[in-house]
């Protein structure tokens, strides 16, 4: 008896101990998290300082002024506002570039993972380097090759696909899918490749031994199993493109492929309307915050059907 | 709806704290401020400022005093708040040197978030860049401290009428820095048309042939204003819902144009990305260096009415109210003011005209800093005379234009 109460002693101090771990991320969150996006709200919820026209937070909740969130909800709710119509193409552009991320980043994860043999700490090195290169300056870069007589032209003309250059520059949404394609890509990879190269081959070896085409192992066993691999992968890209901005900035700069990030930047860079800018940003969080709702819902089930 | 600032957030009280600016326009200046009963009781502010056609001179304010005459430069650390790229690095240098201090330079974005900032009293720069659509604001804020003449001289070089500025009479808080013009760039190698041969030039932005080389200042007021000024709508400060949209249709007309925006118009000529550009004169003069070799600069057009009734500005030089090194600053502003100083600033780096009586534009093509074919970027006295500025608009009006903007830069 005696033994068993000291391990429970034991093993209580043991969870403080690593609760106690916890300690500084809890805190980090708080600082760096909760309490800006409780700044965030208290400028959507307030006002504008009459004078300077600079935003002027409401911290005291009983005292929130709605009218910017009014604003913003009547802008998504009315047919053809400018707020709906810029959602609504934010969330088809980032739809079809995770969904091209997904088609390009599952094969290039599985080839590694299950032929990449002594090549695959290169071919990840390979994968990752273009990271050691800012953001801006590999946009920058697209732009210096999508420009009239940037190489993309220069390759297609010469292979015989283009007669004439094209101006891939002139705002088309190709061009800033594209962008967003290029520039998320690698995001998917890591986690695609990480599971799939955590994946027993004893169970696919299973399934050929039962019958299984190499076509049919590979969807009945290797595909359900990556499964959370591929929520993960779209949760990672499809959350940052959502607040997106400097791609279309950078690779159209038309109004016609502009995305929400480009409106909240608007309104809270300039002018007197800064609490719209910041509304803006609680309702894409809210939108998002259900989209990871789902994604924790969805790799929850998955875990379990394979747990079972 | 529209937004309007909180009014039973600023109430007497807070105004008062703010100091006796409210007062002192409502006794002496009743049409410059009018207090607006709140519904709650408490009176907002609804502030009116300076126009061309009704110029302010600023109250100094007891709290807010100018410093003394004859006092010896601080030996610290000069502290400027600027755009990027808008002071020759040199300048620093050598006023440093000849001072025997630091000199220091922290930038910013946007006009909005430097004077976030500024006003937020968190920060503590010895020299800022305002402009005029926001200068009346920071003055009543207290946030610029009134300028000592005594340290200036060489105000005396720059022309009359900016001596004397609408904005601040007597100029009394800023000095000015430079003048500028917005009209149209165009390359003159791409594009058969040039705005100066069309019955109305503005209709360049219709050309077939900019047709996916367009772009526009990427800038709520600026863009609007041309599209106001094709219309024959000379009052780019109008808050009529029918120019606003009007200007908003115009704007949304160029879709098929395949517009862009951006700031980056003394990059976007020259380098090919535009082949028409709504652009500022700074941008015009700046753009020849980055063209590509074997381009000459006889690439390059730019427009300005030649009768001046286009856009103008001038941006300016002040010290903000809790500057460390107010004497120094002085001497900093009187520095630029200085004919060589800043005529060096600007053909050497900023593009950006100081308003000095001594520059001359036949001697300024002569020497080669502005190319023949740009000799329209040059800002003459008299444009002013002539042009639209940008003045405060209305919490109501600056509303609805940036709503306007931001339904255009959705693309709807």
């Amino acid at each position: 008896m005696s033994d068993l109460s000291e391990q429970v002693g034991e093993d209580k101090t043991g969870t403080r101990f690593w609760a106690g771990l916890a300690l500084p991320g809890m805190a980090w969150l708080a600082v760096f998290f909760v309490l800006p996006f409780y700044v965030i709200l208290c400028i959507a919820f307030g006002s504008v300082d009459p004078i300077f026209q600079t935003a002027a937070p409401e911290w005291n909740p009983l005292q929130w002024n709605t009218a910017a969130f009014e604003f913003v909800l009547e802008g998504l709710f009315t047919s053809g506002a400018a707020f709906q119509t810029v959602f609504l193409r934010t969330l088809l552009y980032v739809g079809i570039a995770t969904a091209l991320s997904l088609c390009i980043a599952y094969p290039v994860a599985y080839y590694i993972a299950r032929y990449g043999g002594r090549w695959k700490g290169l071919l990840l090195a390979g994968i990752i380097a273009p990271f050691f290169i800012s953001y801006l300056m590999r946009m920058l870069a697209w732009i210096n090759l999508l420009q009239d007589d940037g190489w993309v032209n220069d390759v297609l003309v010469w292979v015989g696909i283009l007669d004439v250059p094209r101006n891939w520059l002139d705002g088309r949404a190709s061009s800033v899918i594209l962008g967003l394609v290029y520039g998320y890509v690698p995001f998917m990879i890591l986690p695609l490749y990480a599971f799939l190269d955590r994946i027993d081959r004893s169970l696919l070896e299973a399934a050929r031994d039962l019958g299984a085409s190499p076509f049919q192992a590979f969807r009945m066993v290797t595909f359900p199993l990556s499964m959370p691999a591929i929520l993960a992968g779209i949760a990672i890209i499809a959350l940052p493109m959502f607040g997106d901005y400097y791609t279309p900035d950078l690779l159209s700069g038309a109004p016609q492929t502009s995305l929400i990030g480009n409106q909240i930047v608007l309104y809270i860079r300039g002018g007197q309307q800064i609490p719209v800018g910041a509304a803006l940003v609680v309702v894409l969080m809210l939108f998002l915050t259900v989209l990871m709702g789902y994604y924790i819902y969805a790799t929850a089930r998955a875990q379990r059907r394979l747990g079972s | 709806m529209t937004l309007h600032p909180r009014e039973s957030r600023y109430g007497r009280r807070e105004l008062l704290q703010r100091g006796a600016a409210g007062a002192f326009l409502l006794s002496s200046m009743g049409s410059l401020l009018a207090a607006c009963g709140g519904s709650d009781g408490g009176s907002g502010a609804d502030l009116t400022f300076a126009t061309p056609e009704n110029p302010v001179t600023w109250e100094i304010f007891e709290d807010n005093p100018m410093i003394a005459s004859g006092l010896e430069p601080e030996s610290g650390t000069l502290r400027i708040y600027n755009w990027n790229g808008y002071l020759w690095p040199k300048i620093k240098k050598d006023f440093a040197k000849e001072y025997g201090v630091k000199v220091e330079e922290t930038f910013f974005s946007t006009t909005d978030e430097a004077v976030a900032k500024i006003s937020s009293g968190a920060v503590d720069f010895d020299v800022f860049f305002p402009t005029t659509d926001r200068v009346g604001r920071l003055i009543l804020g207290k946030s610029l401290q009134p300028l000592n003449g005594d340290y200036l001289p060489n105000l005396a070089n720059v022309w009359a009428s900016l001596r004397d500025p609408w904005y601040d009479k007597g100029s009394q808080y800023t000095v000015p820095y430079a003048t500028w013009t917005t009209g149209i760039g165009y390359r003159t190698d791409k594009i058969a048309a040039s705005p100066a041969k069309l019955a109305n030039p503005y209709e360049i932005y219709w050309d077939e042939q900019a047709k996916g080389k367009l772009y526009l200042l990427d800038d709520s007021r600026d863009a609007p204003a041309h599209m106001l000024l094709k219309n024959g709508i000379a009052d780019i400060n109008t808050e009529n819902p029918d120019d606003i949209a009007l200007a908003k249709a115009e704007l949304k007309s160029l879709y098929d144009q395949n517009v862009k925006t951006s700031t980056d118009d003394y990059t976007n000529l020259p380098e090919g990305k535009a082949w028409v550009h709504q652009m500022w004169s700074g941008s015009a003069i700046s753009a020849q260096y980055y063209l590509p070799d074997g381009v000459g600069t006889d690439a390059l057009g730019y427009w300005f009415p030649q009768d001046g009734r286009g856009v103008i500005g001038s941006d300016m030089l002040a010290i903000p109210s809790n500057a460390k090194n107010p004497v120094l600053a002085h001497h900093f502003l009187n520095y630029l003011l200085d004919a060589k100083h800043g005529y060096d600033n600007f053909v050497n780096y900023t593009g950006y005209q100081p308003p000095f009586t001594a520059l001359n534009p036949d001697k300024l093509v002569a020497d080669g800093v502005v190319p023949k074919n740009l000799r329209t970027a040059i800002v003459r006295e008299s444009d002013f005379d002539v042009a639209s500025q940008f003045t405060e608009l209305t919490p109501t009006g600056a509303t609805e234009w940036q709503n306007a903007w931001a339904e255009f830069k959705a693309g709807v």
